[in-house]
């Protein structure tokens, strides 16, 4: 019952783009149409899932037993950047229909800092393993998600008569917020 | 001692990591035909679709693999059609330039518009929106779905609310084609400049209510033809005549008599 509220939680109320703050550029830059924005959303899924495992036994069996836990932010960033070029690797060779549709977004998402805040944020709260995973899996998801649901409201607003001053990084930004303001309505509905 | 033992600890991760990822990249290593990546970076990289494939990239591999002809990439100049042919070891022979022709000399002079269209800016919105942008149910609507569709900034539509078409610019990629609702832009060869400018099958009198640009099928550009001995050049079919572009044998002489000029020479090109 945990698990399931962390994940609900992890997608919703603490969604990583919406009320984290974190990874907004390609939320802004890669958001632009519904067939780039949800490969993305789901590379960083993958992403994401990975690292939360990775970094967990790294912090947990070789940081915390050698009490150096200062060491987290650079041993995340050096598993993060090994992880997304061995996954570029891995699928190339196995799975080129993803490599792909994956395309650039792959190695965009080694300078993504939601990564890098979910790596952090899972040490922070003390998950456990399987807390860990859960916790990854639907960050991933919630990041999925808000780009789809802003590259959805940018495709229809591509087409209608925006004020000349509002057009371009204007409009989205505004309506980023918007949609920041509606994902605050989430808020306390689960606390963990 | 603490930063010894850190950077002990950090140096001796990453020296493993990237050991690491040294073997995973032997062992995952994928051959790849070095002729594939010398001719996508030879090839323009507009990714415009001319070509008949997605992208430079699967032309590219296209080329190598299926043994896709050299001479599809519709954007290529003589140089990089040469360097093509070094990397693959043969003769290139380009075929003539195509360019996009807007088939439609309905402008806000000679067509007639019921009102003003406020709607969304896309011509396949407003026929979709009950179609009352302009009176003539064949002609261009002028809101510019092809100049969004263009990869290379050759269409754009005039002051008289046509779109034209750069004769510099125009690669041929087609793209146009396929953006317009109405189906009136079609590929020619730069050679052919005679062409009739109008698809409209309604009869002769929408002359004065529609468009007094529009092609009323009177066959008199037939007549000159026929009495020139190219009989199958023109033909007339339900209001419309219609050029005979499996052989093009069109000379400015047959568009003289036209009365509304929808046969013509060069129209909605600009020639730098």
């Amino acid at each position: 019952m945990k698990l399931l509220l962390l994940f609900i939680a992890s997608i919703i109320v603490n969604n990583f783009i919406l009320s984290n703050f974190l990874g907004i550029c390609p939320f802004i830059g890669v958001s632009k149409r519904l067939d780039s924005a949800v490969p993305m959303g789901l590379a960083v899924t993958f992403v994401m899932t990975m690292t939360a495992v990775i970094t967990w036994i790294i912090n947990h069996l070789i940081l915390i037993k050698l009490n150096m836990p200062y060491l987290q932010y650079v041993a995340f960033i050096l598993v993060i950047a090994t992880l997304v070029q061995f996954v570029e690797m891995f699928l190339k060779k196995f799975v080129p229909g993803l490599y792909r549709a994956f395309g650039i977004y792959l190695p965009l998402i080694t300078t993504n800092c939601a990564i890098l805040g979910l790596a952090l944020l899972e040490a922070l709260k003390n998950y456990n393993f399987m807390e860990s995973i859960v916790f990854g899996v639907g960050s991933g998801l919630g990041y999925t998600l808000s780009m789809a649901i802003m590259a959805g409201i940018r495709e229809q607003m591509e087409l209608s008569n925006i004020p000349k001053p509002f057009q371009g990084p204007a409009i989205t930004l505004i309506t980023a917020g918007i949609l920041a303001l509606a994902f605050m309505g989430f808020s306390g509905m689960i606390s963990l | 001692m603490s930063i010894l033992y850190s950077a002990l600890l950090m140096g001796g991760t990453g020296l493993l990591f990237s050991i690491f990822l040294v073997i995973a990249n032997k062992t995952f290593h994928v051959e790849i035909d070095p002729r594939i990546s010398q001719i996508e970076e030879t090839l323009p990289g507009v990714n415009c679709g001319g070509c008949g494939y997605a992208s430079c990239a699967s032309y590219a591999e296209a080329i190598v693999k299926k043994g896709a002809k050299l001479n599809q990439c519709v954007v290529a100049d003589k140089d990089t059609l040469d360097a093509l042919g070094t990397i693959m070891g043969t003769k290139v022979v380009k075929g003539e330039k195509r360019i996009a022709v807007v088939m439609c000399r309905g402008d806000r002079e000679s067509a007639k518009f019921p009102g003003i269209y406020r709607g969304i800016k896309d011509c396949a919105a407003a026929i979709y929106s009950g179609d009352v942008a302009k009176r003539c149910k064949y002609g261009c609507i002028g809101l510019g779905s092809c100049v969004s569709s263009c990869p290379f900034d050759a269409i754009k539509i005039s002051a008289h609310g046509i779109p034209v078409v750069s004769l510099d610019k125009c690669t041929g990629c087609g793209n146009c084609v396929e953006a317009c609702p109405r189906g009136l832009i079609e590929l020619h060869p730069v050679s052919q400049k005679i062409h009739v400018y109008c698809k409209s099958h309604d009869p002769g009198a929408i002359y004065k209510t529609v468009c007094t640009n529009a092609c009323i099928g009177c066959g008199l550009c037939v007549k000159a033809a026929e009495a020139d001995g190219k009989s199958d050049a023109l033909k007339t079919a339900d209001n419309l005549v219609i050029v005979n572009y499996d052989n093009y044998q069109l000379k400015p002489e047959y568009i003289e008599k036209c009365p509304t000029g929808a046969i013509n020479i060069e129209q909605n090109i600009i020639i730098k």
